[in-house]
């Protein structure tokens, strides 16, 4: 899978998941202040993540540095590049 | 000139009364609950949140009069009973006493620091009143579905903290999960005019006109096909729009 195509998916994610108009989804948007996820959201949107790319996401340093949306898609292509989507990803 | 003599004279008409009748309010509200019984423990809390409406109306209607005026707009009388759950903007810290002026048996989802007031906080703690930083979600979302299971409203300001501005805060999705799972009705409600009543970070009172307006309710079969997140946004697009068309007293 792409780069292309990871960003791709993980913006399907908030437009399907989210209902989140596509002319919101931008790198530099911040997933709190901008799109208007909130702590309970966020777990909705992990388990959203972990079915759209077949990967298990845990709580770590990384994850807690998330801000916007384009650190959300450098964060699952770090994933992909570390090996952690399964075949199905 | 004028102004701040009006806004020297409310402060200090206000603030000594407001002290005067608190403290009585606190006998008589003691009083309705030691009456209530033997009664149920349930028909007590009733009558002592009935009280705190009171006490809250004659805060804000009374008290501050004529520097300040309140003008309610209920875009539906005819919804009295509930329960519902009242979703307010937030643009100052008197907004938990405007929603005195709102129908039914009503409880508030509040931060940490109400509690801490003296005698106020007492008050809501013993009304059930929800410290929604104080407690784990789970624990928050059984008592808020039993309470509307029980016909008590709820008042919940899900941007969390004060906007004293036109352009609102995110809304926290709590208790948008609440109302799905209990099927109740969402009531918006638009408070505008009070963003110095007070200022952020003082105590003082201006004088000024608040206007809140009551939207109808949006019934569970109108929002059951949308998730919590679109919910929330859908009832933070209803509160935004009638803001954006509001003037104090309009």
């Amino acid at each position: 899978m792409t780069n292309d195509e990871v960003i791709v998916k993980v913006n399907e994610v908030f437009i399907e998941a989210f209902e989140i108009e596509p002319a919101k989804i931008k790198p530099e948007a911040n997933i709190f202040m901008d799109l208007g996820l909130d702590s309970l959201d966020v777990v909705d949107l992990v388990v959203a993540l972990q079915n759209k790319f077949n990967v298990k996401i845990r709580s770590d340093e990384r994850v807690r540095n998330i801000r916007t949306l384009g650190d959300l898609q450098n964060f699952i292509i770090a994933l992909r590049d570390e090996g952690a989507f399964t075949q199905n990803g | 000139m004028v102004k701040r003599i009006n806004t020297v004279f409310l402060n200090l008409w206000f603030y000594p009364l407001f002290v005067i009748y608190t403290l009585s309010a606190v006998t008589v509200m003691s009083l309705i609950v030691i009456l209530s019984f033997p009664g149920t423990w349930r028909v007590a809390l009733r009558r002592f949140r009935q009280a705190i409406k009171v006490y809250g109306n004659v805060v804000i209607r009374i008290l501050p009069f004529p520097w300040i005026r309140i003008r309610l707009k209920d875009h539906a009388p005819q919804e009295k009973g509930g329960p519902y759950i009242f979703v307010s903007n937030h643009p100052a810290a008197t907004d938990a006493f405007l929603m005195a002026v709102l129908p039914g048996e009503i409880v508030q989802v509040v931060n940490k620091w109400p509690f801490k007031l003296p005698i106020l906080g007492q008050f809501a703690r013993w009304a059930g009143y929800l410290s929604v930083n104080e407690m784990p979600y789970e624990e928050f979302f059984i008592r808020a579905v039993r309470y509307i299971q029980e016909g008590v409203s709820i008042v919940v300001f899900p941007e969390g903290t004060r906007s004293s501005s036109k352009a609102m805060g995110q809304f926290h999705g709590a208790m948008f999960r609440v109302a799905l799972e209990a099927k109740a009705a969402i009531v918006p409600v638009v408070i505008w005019g009070n963003k110095d009543i007070p200022a952020r970070g003082t105590m003082a009172l201006c004088p000024g006109k608040i206007s809140v307006h009551k939207l109808k309710a949006v019934t569970f079969d109108e929002y059951k096909n949308m998730g919590p997140f679109k919910l929330k946004n859908h009832i933070r697009d209803l509160i935004a729009t009638e803001l954006e068309g509001m003037t104090p007293c309009a």
